[in-house]
């Protein structure tokens, strides 16, 4: 195809004299948002995924709002799983951000700092008592006061693990491993007993295991990254160990929740963490491997296991601050979550809520079992994932601990680069 | 034929040329060149998701230079176009050798090979995924004939050489049908004439049929080379969004969207990176066309 | 080209010998062990392409007592049954996404039918100042990274106030520069003498246009028909991005919701990868004897 320079230059001078508008919005103050007036207008609530499952829950609970607050609306939009991430940027980006969204806590932070989430301390504090203190302080931003949004669900859940391997392994089916040490050790009889074929572990270590671990993972400020301590290089090591033995998944590396969770069906690894939730995927998914499976606590050597946290924050460029907030409160309130709870093996983070006969008492079934059991551990959990922990840091330490178990650094060289990469990606963040 | 006639089809109504190309120079001006004209000066800024940037010159360039992973990605993305590129341009060529005779059926063929090329990538994504497991179907086959259970799916270069055999998978039937149409317009004493000198069928392919379809090899070189040097979908699925182990497996086009996007992406950072895409994939087509025109003169 | 529509021939003509008489392209008999060694490559490389998709319905047919993922895997599902599309059904509104889908595709194909052969004659068959120029903007087009700039495309969207509607999800993609090359080489190939005779019966430009050179590349048109379906059928992140009622989304971002957090079941995915790709390959089916005709027109000539 023959083409001039001529024609070259003109196509770019073209191109370059469009008029270029600078998009994304420049920070809408939250500081004078007020939600003292009255609860009216149309307002537009968005959740993540939930749509499939609970659209009867969700109508519930919509219709009672607008009765209780005659002349609002509430539209509900349901976003699937894959995307949201990029979907709620662009809609930031863009100027679109529903009213009210669901959101986690790593979603609020960037959201906050560029004045889109509404500080609900200001607002709303009068509803802060109304939630358990660890779930309301799990939308804060290390540098930023306030609180950016109402807690929601929160999740945690045990560790399963295949009974049949056990045994065939020769470990005890009915003794499962309850500390670190004890996993590592089944880990690795595990591997030397099937040839390295059943691996016990199919994750490499994330930021969260750090925590659980007992390793520091930023400094008092919230300002820099701090997992290379002595004490996170030790859990890199012991994870390379057992890498080297087969006992953590050759495929680890690149594992996924939901691969980790098809490789502890097929039964190629012994041991997986979940939730009361997958106790159903196991009976219709695996009906073989149903009958087998033990259940035993989150392994924690801080004596808190990890929850995740799930929060409806307030675009604070909202045009119905009232309405919004009101609506917010509710969707999170302790009726409101009570009965979502009952619906689906989710907790509720609302002060007093666990306390509820439904996840203390055992009938013997397992579901009530795992459930009774996470509701009395979250009592003191805590979300190790930190606030500020990005996408592309959960990368960067994933890349680099990969390289550790690769053998390719040293366990301290790697947790030193990564904590490195994190510092620069926050500094980046601005 | 009067050249003048030919002159005289092609005089037009001052405006009507360009009111035939309007709907497509707007569309296509308003949605890829704007926008990417945006991304080519936010190249130059240091903006991010929800943050506006400010200008600072050649700074993301010089980041890139010490960026072990736009290395790897550049790495990532050359291999792909030095593996991909001739397979898809001899394998189709064979493929289409091999369905061209009209025996009976041969439609049903013809058609189920190009059933790969009209399936979404999220799917076949998902297909492979599974079939490559640890434990999926390949590898049992695998284990059963003794060869034993490989990793397919946990190696780096494994898992971008499975990225390639899905890419190559998917183009198939797409490059045997342009080729098809090339062989048809193959004369066919061209072929008589070869095989009355006593040649076999390789010498024949290569001396009749490889010359006769030269261009559309050059076609399909720089369609599938641009192509795989903006590989994204194979490998993201394939290999995770991190990119396989460590990182390894990341392609440029993962790099941009890994940096660029959620609520702290880079899009300053992420936007030198697909200007560099944009130069190369350019540079490409180019070397393709030119060493195409080298050849024909 | 005409040797690659023919339909098979049929084979064994009345007056024939005992053997079958095949032929090749060229009218040759084919030798049998010739034929046979045929067969076996086209049945091997059959398995190759269309087994894959075979497995997934395989995966899609069985029942929820039957163990997906034991191993060695089963092919054929102990007792099929069609129950898990049902579910699909009920978990989401499958058919309202369906119908989403099939507005937004069939937009596509018109748009960039009618589109691309308008700026594929402008740009093969009309001569004036700048097509040079024009010819470039589809070739950068083509080359540019498209995960770069999504969102600075939503951003225009949203300028235009067409965010959230089917019209912002075609838009974008309405014309796409590759069709419009593919046009163009279709055009390009097509004898001046074929125009020259409108020409001379004083038809103007766009009845030489309709009349003659359209229907000349009625091939090529049903590439750019299939590839515009393609494309809109199964794009994600772009309707995801710029959609927001989930009233509006489209079958492959409704799809998504059975492989969340709340509902992870293998057979509804593989179902709802059925039901995603089953439409394609019918319309394929229908349209192949244009499209094999087609993608010749445009593309031999580079």
């Amino acid at each position: 195809m023959p083409l001039s320079r001529r024609a070259l230059a003109a196509a770019f001078a073209v191109c370059v004299a469009l008029p270029l508008s600078a998009c994304g919005s420049s920070g809408g103050g939250s500081a004078d948002a007020d939600a003292s007036g009255k609860v009216e207008g149309d307002i537009t609530f968005q959740t993540w995924n939930l749509r499939a499952n609970f659209k009867d829950y969700f109508e519930g609970v919509i219709a009672g709002f607008e009765k209780k607050y005659p002349g609002t609306k509430v539209k509900w939009i349901d976003q699937p799983a894959e995307g949201y991430a990029d979907k709620i940027s662009a809609d930031a980006a863009g100027g679109t951000l529903p009213d009210v969204v669901n959101v986690s806590p790593d979603l609020v932070a960037p959201l906050a700092k560029a004045g889109l989430a509404l500080d609900l301390d200001k607002v709303a504090a009068k509803y802060k008592k109304e939630y358990l203190d660890g779930a309301w302080a799990s939308h804060q931003v290390p540098g930023l006061q306030g609180t950016y949004a109402f807690p929601w669900y929160l999740n945690t859940g045990p560790l399963f693990y295949n009974k049949t391997l056990f045994k065939e392994a020769g470990l005890d089916p009915e003794q499962p491993p309850k500390t670190y040490d004890e996993v590592f050790d089944a880990a690795l009889t595990m591997a030397e007993k099937t040839d390295g074929k059943v691996a016990t572990l199919a994750n490499v270590p994330t930021i969260e295991d750090f925590g659980r671990y007992g390793v520091p993972l930023m400094n008092k400020e919230g300002t820099a990254f701090a997992f290379n301590d002595t004490k996170g290089v030790e859990l890199l090591t012991k994870y390379k160990e057992l890498y080297d033995a087969k006992a953590l998944d050759p495929q680890a590396l690149t594992a996924t929740p939901e691969s980790s969770g098809k490789k502890f069906l097929t039964g190629a690894v012994a041991m997986n963490p979940g939730s009361a939730l997958d106790l159903g995927n196991f009976k219709k998914q695996a009906p073989n491997l149903y009958k087998n499976i033990g259940i035993t606590d989150q392994i924690t050597s801080t004596g808190h296991v990890n929850m995740y946290v799930m929060g409806v924050m307030v675009n604070a460029q909202t045009k119905r601050t009232p309405a919004a907030v009101a609506f917010a409160h509710y969707v999170t309130d302790a009726e409101h979550q009570m009965s979502f709870a009952k619906k689906v093996a989710i907790f509720p983070s609302t002060a007093g809520s666990l306390d509820d006969p439904y996840f203390t008492k055992e009938d013997g079934t397992d579901e009530t079992r795992v459930r009774v059991a996470a509701a009395k551990s979250l009592k003191n959990a805590v979300n190790y994932t930190p606030v500020l922990f990005s996408e592309q840091m959960k990368t960067a330490l994933r890349n680099e601990v990969a390289k550790a178990l690769q053998g390719k650094e040293s366990p301290k060289e790697a947790l030193d680069n990564a904590v490195e990469a994190c510092d620069r990606l926050l500094r980046q963040q601005g | 034929m009067a050249s003048s006639t030919v002159s005289r089809v092609r005089r037009q109504l001052p405006s009507s040329p360009w009111l035939f190309a309007a709907p497509g120079l707007l569309i296509t001006g308003a949605f890829i060149l704007y926008p990417f004209v945006s991304t080519l000066v936010n190249a130059f800024t240091d903006r991010r998701t929800l943050i506006p940037g400010e200008f600072v010159g050649l700074a993301n360039f010089s980041e890139l230079l010490h960026d072990d992973m736009f290395w790897i990605g550049l790495r990532n993305s050359t291999l792909y176009v030095l593996v991909v590129v001739p397979a898809l341009v001899v394998l189709p060529l064979l493929l289409a050798l091999l369905v061209q005779k009209n025996i009976p059926g041969i439609t049903f063929f013809r058609s189920a090979f190009y059933t790969p090329v009209v399936a979404s990538i999220v799917v076949v994504g998902l297909i492979w995924v599974w079939l490559l497991d640890e434990r999926g179907l390949v590898n049992s086959v695998l284990e059963a004939i003794g060869v034993g259970r490989v990793g397919f799916l946990s190696d780096q270069w494994l898992l971008l050489l499975s990225a390639m055999a899905v890419t190559v998978w998917k183009g198939l039937g797409y490059y045997m049908i342009i080729y098809l149409a090339a062989l048809a317009n193959v004369p066919r004493e061209l072929h008589e004439a070869a095989a009355v000198d006593g040649a076999g069928a390789v010498r024949r392919f290569l001396s009749v049929t490889v010359p006769a379809v030269r261009s559309t090899m050059v076609l399909v070189g720089a369609l599938s080379s641009v192509a795989a040097f903006k590989v994204f979908s194979e490998v993201y699925l394939m290999a995770g969004p991190s990119g396989g182990p460590a990182g390894e497996d990341t392609t440029l086009v993962m790099l941009v969207q890994r940096t660029g996007t959620g609520l702290t992406g880079r899009v300053g950072y992420a936007s030198a990176i697909s200007v560099v895409v944009f130069v190369v994939t350019v540079a490409l087509m180019l070397l393709v066309l030119r060493a195409d025109r080298k050849d024909a003169s | 080209m005409s040797v690659i529509d023919k339909a098979p021939p049929a084979p064994a003509r009345p007056a024939a010998p005992r053997e079958p008489r095949i032929t090749d392209e060229h009218g040759r008999r084919v030798r049998v062990w010739e034929l046979a060694l045929r067969y076996l490559l086209l049945l091997g490389v059959l398995a190759l392409t269309v087994g894959p998709f075979l497995w997934q319905l395989s995966t899609s047919l069985k029942g929820p007592t039957e163990d997906i993922f034991s191993s060695p895997p089963r092919f054929l599902p102990a007792d099929p049954t069609l129950h898990n599309y049902e579910r699909v059904a009920d978990t989401i509104p499958v058919w309202d996404y369906a119908l989403n889908s099939l507005k937004v595709a069939a937009a596509n194909v018109v748009t960039n039918c009618v589109g691309a052969a308008l700026a594929g004659y402008a740009l093969a068959r009309l001569r004036y100042r700048g097509r040079t120029a024009a010819t470039l903007v589809f070739i950068l087009a083509m080359l540019v990274p498209v995960e770069g700039i999504i969102i600075a495309q939503f951003t225009t969207m949203r300028e235009l106030g067409l965010n959230n509607t089917l019209i912002g999800v075609v838009l974008p993609g309405c014309v796409s520069a590759l069709n419009v090359l593919l046009m163009r080489n279709a055009f390009l190939n097509l004898p001046y003498e074929i125009e020259e005779a409108a020409f001379v019966d004083g038809a103007n430009v766009w009845q030489r246009f309709l009349r003659v050179a359209v229907p000349s590349v009625k091939g090529t048109l049903a590439v750019v028909a299939i590839f515009a379906f393609m494309g809109a059928w199964d794009d994600f992140l772009w309707p995801l991005i710029v959609l927001s009622d989930p009233s509006k989304f489209t079958l492959t971002i409704g799809l998504n919701y059975l492989h969340g957090t709340f509902a992870n079941d293998e057979r509804l995915v593989a179902a709802g990868t059925i039901i995603a790709v089953a439409p394609l390959i019918a319309l394929f089916a229908c349209l192949q004897r244009y499209f094999f005709r087609g993608v010749g027109e445009g593309a031999v000539k580079g």
